[in-house]
C-alpha cells in the first residue's frame, strides 16, 4: 500500500479591496436615501406625531397637549368628511376612467397617418402644462352664466343649464370641476398611451390582420394586453393626482356650492393653510394616505394578479 | 466587478449621512441671500396684499425711498397666499420681511403668539406720529389686542349703500339717505328691491341687487353685516370681560338676518351663488343691478369695467353711495374691515420696520395715495380723520361723508370677532349660509345644527371653556390707550 500524500493548494491571501470599492454603491445610493428619508418619510412620521398633539397655529405655536387618537376621530366625525370623501372618489375614479379612453381614443387616432397629426402631437401636451390654477380661471371665464362659452354652446345645443349657472348648481357643480380636468389631463393619457402603442410590434399587427381579426379585436386583444403595464402605471398616477385634487376646486367653486364639490384635497388645504389646525390637517393627511394605499394596493394586485410584478 | 460591501457597519453609514448633512448645511447660507441682505438697515422689505392700497402705495415708494435712503423691496401676495406664507416663516422663525399687512382677524393670533411686536413702545416715544388723528373706532377694531397697539391701519374700510340714480328714478323709488336714519330700515331696503323686482332698464332684464354667495368668506363678510346690523352676538360674552365663547347662534337676530339674506339672494342673479367679493362689484358696475351693499372701497372701484382694470364702467357718473341700512330699534353696527402694518419679531430691522409704517400711515402719504390718478382714483380708505375733512380730497372722492359716518359706528370686534381659530368658525358658517341659500332647509334649525358645530371646534380649541386670561376689549379701553400713548 503505498501513500501518496497530496499537498492541499494554499490559500490565497484574501485581498482586502480597497476603501473606495467598498464604500462606493453607498455613497452611490446614499443621495436618493437621504432625499426619500427628508422627503418623504420625515415629513409622514412628522405628520403621524402632530396628528398625536393638540396644536393649532391660531391657538398657541407650538403644540400644547397630547391628544392620542381625538385628531382622528373629529376628522373622521368632520361635518364635511363623509361629503368631500365621496366628491373626492367620484371625481378619482370618473376622471381616470375618462381620461384614460379619450386618452386612448386619441392615441389610437394618432397612429394612423392622417395630415397634420405633427401638429397635433405639438398641441396635445400644451394643456398639461398649464398650471391647474390658471385652468381653474380659464374654466371660470368658460362657465360663466352670462356669456361663456360653454354655457352659450349648451345653450345652443338645447342642453339645460341651470339659472345660477354650472358651478353654481349642486347638480352640476362636480360635473364642470370633472370637464375642467379632463380637458387638461387627457393629453397625458393620449401622449404616453401613443407612446405605448407605437412600441407594438408590427409583425403582431400584421399578422393578425391576417387572421383577419377586426380593429376592435386588435385593440382588445393584442395591443391593450401590450401596453398593460404602461397603462395600469400611469392611470394609478392620475388616479393619485386626482385624490389630491384642490386647486381647480378653489379657484372654481371653493368646495360650493354647499359641499358639493368639496373634496379631501380641498378640505386640508382648509384645515392646514387657512384654520392652521396642524393636529387635525395631520390626521387628515394619515386618513388620506391610508385610503389611496389601500386602493393603489388593490388596484395593482387585480391589475397583475396573473405575473410577477 | 464585485465590490464587496460587508465591511460597512451601520455607525460608519451614520458618520457618512452626518458628514453629507453637515456638508449641507455648510452650504446653506449660501442659499439664503435675503436674510443675509435683511441685516442691511438700508433695506426694508414689505410684504403685502394685493388690495386697491398697495396699487397707490408702491407709487409712493420712490417717495420714501429718496427722503429716508433706505431701498423698499416690496412684495405682494393673494390673502390666502399672504396669511400661509407669513405663518410658515412665524413656526420657521425665519426673517421673511421687515413690515408685513396684517388683517384685522389675524391680528390676536400673531400677537398672542409673539410672531408680531407691539407698537406702543414705538408710538409713545414716537412725537409725530398724531395718534389722535386716527378713527378711534378703526383702531381698536383693527389694530387693539390685550391693551397694545401692535399694528398701525394702512386702509380701512366700512361698508355702505351703492344705487343706481337713473334706476330708482325711473321706477319712483325714495333716494337712500347718506347719513344712519331710523327709516332706513332693512325692511325699508328690502320693499325698495322688491319694487324693482321683475323690471326691465334700458331694454334689458335688471335684477335688483347683488350678493355674495360663495363660502367661506365672502358670505359671511357680507352677512355679518346684516346681522351686526340687528344685535346678533356669536358669543355669550366678548369682547367684554370676562370672555366667554359659548356661541349664540340661535337667537332671532340671527335667523332674522338669515331671512333678509334669503330674500336678497332671491332678488339677485341666480348664479350669485358663487360670487367672491369683486364679482358681486364689477356685476354691480355692469349696469344690470339696482343697488347693493359692500365694503365701501367698491363706492369708487366700480368705477372700473372690472377689478382695478382702470377702464371706465358703464355706471361713471350714474351712481351714488348711501349709508346701511339698521334694524328698527335697535342701535346700528357696522362692520369694519380693512388692512393694517405690523412688524414682524423675526425683523433684525424693526426701527426701520416702523419707520415705514408711520410713513405709509401718515396723513401726507396717504393724501398722495388718494391723488394718484393711475387706475381711476382707487384709493379712499382712510384712516385719518382729517383726510375725509380734506377738501382737495373730497373734490375727488364724493362720498367720503357717507364712508366717515359709516366708520364712526363701526365695531369690527362684534362683527366678526378676531378671536383665535375664527376662521374654523367661519367655514362652517360660510357653509351653513351657502346651503341656507339655495336650500330650503329651515335657518332656525340651521343655525341650531351650526351652533353645534360651534361648540364643538371651539371646545376643540380649549376656547370653552376658556382657559387664558381675559381682556376687556371695549371701545371706550382703546380710547384710553390711544389718549395715553398720544400724550407720551
Amino acid at each position: 500500500m503505498s501513500v501518496q500524500t497530496v499537498l492541499a493548494p494554499q490559500a490565497e491571501k484574501p485581498v482586502r479591496p480597497s476603501f473606495v470599492r467598498r464604500y462606493l454603491p453607498y455613497l452611490l445610493i446614499a443621495p436618493s436615501v437621504i432625499m426619500l428619508l427628508s422627503l418623504i418619510a420625515y415629513p409622514l412620521l412628522f405628520a403621524l406625531r402632530s396628528s398625536l398633539y393638540f396644536w393649532n397655529l391660531q391657538i398657541a405655536p407650538q403644540p400644547l397637549t397630547f391628544v392620542g387618537l381625538a385628531n382622528y376621530v373629529q376628522a373622521l366625525n368632520a361635518f364635511d368628511f363623509r361629503d368631500a370623501l365621496v366628491n373626492t372618489l367620484v371625481l378619482s375614479v370618473t376622471g381616470t376612467a375618462i381620461e384614460f379612453a379619450f386618452g386612448l381614443a386619441i392615441a389610437l387616432l394618432l397612429l394612423k397617418a392622417l395630415p397634420g397629426m405633427n401638429v397635433v402631437r405639438a398641441l396635445l401636451i400644451l394643456p398639461t402644462t398649464i398650471a391647474p390654477i390658471v385652468v381653474g380661471f380659464l374654466f371660470r371665464y368658460l362657465y360663466d352664466p352670462g356669456g361663456g362659452l360653454i354655457t352659450w354652446l349648451l345653450r345652443v345645443f338645447g342642453a339645460p343649464v341651470p339659472p345660477m349657472g354650472l358651478l353654481g348648481s349642486p347638480t352640476t357643480a362636480l360635473a364642470a370641476v370633472l370637464f375642467a380636468d379632463v380637458w387638461q389631463w387627457t393629453p397625458f393619457f393620449a401622449i404616453v398611451l401613443y407612446a405605448s402603442l407605437l412600441s407594438v410590434p408590427d409583425e403582431i399587427i400584421e399578422a393578425a390582420r391576417l387572421d383577419r381579426a377586426s380593429p376592435l379585436t386588435m385593440l382588445i386583444r393584442i395591443k391593450l394586453p401590450l401596453i398593460r403595464r404602461t397603462a395600469v402605471i400611469i392611470a394609478m398616477l392620475r388616479f393619485m393626482q386626482l385624490f389630491n385634487t384642490f386647486d381647480t376646486v378653489l379657484v372654481l367653486t371653493r368646495g360650493g356650492p354647499g359641499t358639493s364639490t368639496r373634496t379631501l384635497g380641498y378640505s386640508l388645504y382648509e384645515q392646514g393653510l387657512i384654520n392652521f389646525n396642524i393636529g387635525l390637517v395631520s390626521a387628515m393627511t394619515w386618513i388620506t394616505v391610508l385610503i389611496v394605499n389601500v386602493i393603489v394596493a388593490l388596484y395593482v394586485s387585480f391589475a397583475f394578479r396573473n405575473e410577477e410584478w | 466587478m464585485s465590490v464587496d460591501t460587508t465591511g460597512l457597519s451601520r455607525r460608519s453609514l451614520l458618520k457618512g449621512v452626518s458628514g453629507a448633512a453637515l456638508v449641507g448645511s455648510s452650504f446653506g447660507p449660501l442659499l439664503a441671500p435675503s436674510r443675509a441682505r435683511a441685516q442691511s438697515s438700508k433695506l426694508v422689505r414689505v410684504l403685502a396684499v394685493e388690495d386697491p392700497f398697495f396699487f397707490s402705495m408702491k407709487a409712493m415708494i420712490p417717495d420714501f425711498e429718496k427722503e429716508t435712503g433706505v431701498k423698499v423691496e416690496l412684495e405682494s401676495l393673494s390673502y390666502d397666499a399672504l396669511q400661509a406664507r407669513l405663518v410658515s416663516a412665524f413656526v420657521a422663525k425665519t426673517s421673511d420681511a421687515d413690515v408685513i399687512a396684517v388683517d384685522q382677524m389675524w391680528l390676536g393670533q400673531y400677537l398672542d403668539n409673539g410672531w408680531i411686536i407691539s407698537l406702543n413702545d414705538f408710538i409713545a416715544k414716537d412725537k409725530d406720529i398724531d395718534l389722535a388723528d386716527f378713527i378711534p373706532e378703526v383702531l381698536y377694531s383693527s389694530n387693539t389686542w390685550r391693551g397694545q397697539i401692535a399694528t398701525l391701519p394702512v386702509a380701512a374700510y366700512a361698508q355702505g349703500v351703492m344705487y343706481r340714480k337713473d334706476i330708482l328714478e325711473q321706477f319712483g323709488i325714495a333716494t337712500p339717505p347718506t347719513q344712519t336714519s331710523e327709516a332706513w330700515t332693512w325692511d325699508a331696503y328690502l320693499n325698495a328691491l322688491k319694487s324693482l323686482d321683475g323690471k326691465q332698464f334700458g331694454g334689458k332684464p335688471l335684477f335688483p341687487t347683488v350678493v355674495c354667495g360663495s363660502q367661506p368668506s365672502p358670505i359671511v363678510h357680507m352677512f355679518t353685516q346684516i346681522s351686526a346690523s340687528h344685535g346678533a352676538n356669536w358669543f355669550k360674552a366678548f369682547p367684554t370681560s370676562p370672555w366667554n365663547f359659548e356661541p349664540q347662534l340661535t337667537g332671532p337676530a340671527w335667523i332674522k338676518s338669515v331671512d333678509i339674506y334669503r330674500e336678497l339672494y332671491k332678488l339677485s342673479p341666480p348664479e350669485a351663488i358663487n360670487y367672491v367679493w369683486f364679482d358681486a362689484g364689477t356685476r354691480f358696475a355692469k349696469g344690470d343691478i339696482g343697488m347693493f351693499y359692500w365694503w365701501t372701497p367698491y363706492f369708487y372701484l366700480i368705477k372700473n369695467s372690472g377689478y382695478m382694470t382702470g377702464k371706465k364702467s358703464d355706471i361713471m357718473g350714474k351712481y351714488a353711495a348711501a349709508a346701511m341700512p339698521k334694524a328698527a330699534g335697535v342701535e346700528q353696527t357696522i362692520s369694519l374691515g380693512g388692512w393694517s402694518l405690523g412688524v414682524p419679531s423675526s425683523s433684525a430691522n424693526q426701527e426701520a420696520g416702523y419707520a415705514f409704517i408711520k410713513w405709509a400711515t401718515s396723513k401726507a402719504t396717504q393724501k398722495k395715495m388718494a391723488l394718484w390718478p393711475d387706475l381711476n382714483y382707487q384709493f379712499s380708505d382712510f384712516a385719518r380723520v382729517s383726510l375725509y375733512k380734506d377738501e382737495e380730497v373730497k373734490a375727488i372722492y364724493p362720498y367720503l361723508d357717507v364712508q366717515y359716518a359709516m366708520m364712526k359706528q363701526g365695531n369690527g370686534k362684534v362683527t366678526r370677532p378676531p378671536v383665535p381659530g375664527y376662521t374654523a368658525l367661519e367655514s362652517v358658517l360660510g357653509l351653513t349660509l351657502n346651503q341656507l341659500l339655495t336650500g330650503a332647509a329651515d335657518p332656525k334649525v340651521a343655525l341650531e345644527t351650526t351652533n353645534g358645530l360651534f361648540t364643538s371646534i371651539l371646545k376643540g380649541n380649549l376656547m370653552i371653556p376658556y382657559q387664558k386670561e381675559s381682556f376687556g376689549d371695549t371701545l371706550s379701553e382703546a380710547k384710553a390707550l390711544i389718549s395715553k400713548l398720544g400724550k407720551s
